[in-house]
């Protein structure tokens, strides 16, 4: 454990497609192992176009499924991450913390607990009572407002969460999102009978991530 | 009371006639047998029973026979939570020590599983894929991942036994 609070960088890249922000959560990866003691903890902030990602259980998707979510207009992606299928899209923040968990606890379970807490907490910022369940994610009721799903390799994280806020939630009928059956989904919007976009989202997020982490948040315009 | 007396001369004549193994203790036939046995116990134990070996990355690993049987520690399942998926290498990957062998899947979470040594998989937990639990209920027998060859047996004096292992982390629990 660290004395002090650890330090991580925000950075905002805006609407970006999938698999650019892929190859740049690659890149902070790389100096997390390359300089393992400088950490340059980054919480990336993001948008994406529509697109369906699932994670490493594979077996569920085949090509018939991936050329079915093609043809409706979304891209498709296989990624190294848990969880199963969900889909990201306009409307949608989605946060990649790509941190060292040994600046904090050296625990996935711990991790992904403290993502589920943080959304909860920035839920209520919003007049909003989320909870968790014992399937992984943040719920209101029976319906999913935020999607996790992480990769963890020499305790550098990768992936993270996808918080809908104005999302076109019709997306999400073309799939079982996170493979549960029986549940559906929410949004920030919805809850609250409002329209409240990612920009509204950013900063209580922000609020709720330094105070349930325990760390400060430093700034930088530009992307390395 | 004579029945005694001549156990006791039987045992001495006898006592004579074989090699001291000791000039420490009384060599009776009792502790006579007392010893072999208890040294053939210790034989057998030694084989069955090979130490565990941990590393930094809470794999652990059993050499019996020159194979290498590899899983996660106890500390490891419980950083984990239940574990969903265990995604193993296919038999006959060769892997250097530290190369990325795995994936095990937890709570949406995917973590790495890297190779404790330099080595070929010879076999894979197929109970895994129905049962992944087993890692978390059974991390050191039941629960394991994968069979190796051992190409650098050397490497296994790298690793932590036991006690460097616990003493290791509690200095990461702190």
């Amino acid at each position: 454990m660290s004395v002090g609070k650890a330090a991580v960088k925000v950075l905002h890249l805006g609407r970006i497609s999938y698999g650019s922000a892929l190859k740049i959560q690659q890149q902070h990866i790389k100096q997390h192992l390359d300089w393992s003691s400088i950490s340059p903890n980054t919480l990336l902030l993001c948008e994406h176009e529509p697109v369906y990602t699932v994670g490493i259980r594979q077996a569920p998707y085949p090509p018939e499924e991936e050329r079915r979510l093609k043809e409706l207009g979304a891209d498709f992606f296989r990624t190294n991450r848990g969880g199963l299928i969900t889909f990201h899209g306009p409307g949608q923040l989605v946060c990649y913390p790509v941190l060292n968990l040994g600046c904090f606890k050296k625990s996935v379970r711990w991790y992904v607990c403290e993502l589920e807490r943080t959304v909860i907490k920035m839920c209520s910022k919003f007049g909003i009572n989320a909870s968790t369940s014992p399937d992984t994610g943040v719920w209101v009721g029976n319906n999913k407002i935020c999607a996790i799903g992480i990769h963890c390799g020499r305790y550098i994280t990768s992936h993270g969460l996808a918080l809908n806020c104005n999302t076109d939630m019709s997306w999400f009928d073309n799939i079982v999102p996170c493979g549960i059956v029986g549940k559906g989904v929410t949004s920030l919007s919805r809850e609250l009978g409002r329209d409240v976009s990612t920009e509204e989202a950013v900063p209580k997020l922000l609020e709720a991530f330094t105070e349930q982490f325990n760390c400060t948040l430093t700034y930088n315009g530009s992307f390395s | 009371m004579a029945l005694c007396t001549i156990l006791r001369c039987a045992s001495v004549s006898l006592t004579s006639s074989l090699p001291r193994l000791s000039n420490r203790i009384a060599v009776t036939p009792t502790t006579l047998l007392a010893r072999t046995c208890y040294k053939r116990f210790l034989n057998t134990t030694t084989t069955f029973r090979a130490a565990l070996k941990f590393t930094d990355k809470h794999e652990w690993v059993r050499v019996d026979s020159g194979v290498a049987t590899v899983g996660i520690s106890n500390f490891a399942q419980e950083a984990l939570g239940d574990v969903v998926y265990c995604g193993l290498p296919e038999v006959g990957t060769k892997l250097s020590q530290s190369d990325e062998f795995g994936t095990l899947e937890s709570v949406k979470a995917a973590s790495e599983l890297y190779s404790p040594l330099t080595g070929e998989v010879t076999d894979v937990n197929d109970a895994l894929a129905d049962n992944p639990g087993l890692v978390n209920k059974s991390c050191y027998k039941d629960g394991w991942l994968m069979k190796m060859t051992l190409s650098v047996p050397e490497e296994l004096n790298g690793l932590m036994d036991e006690a460097a292992y616990e003493r290791y982390i509690k200095s990461i629990e702190d």
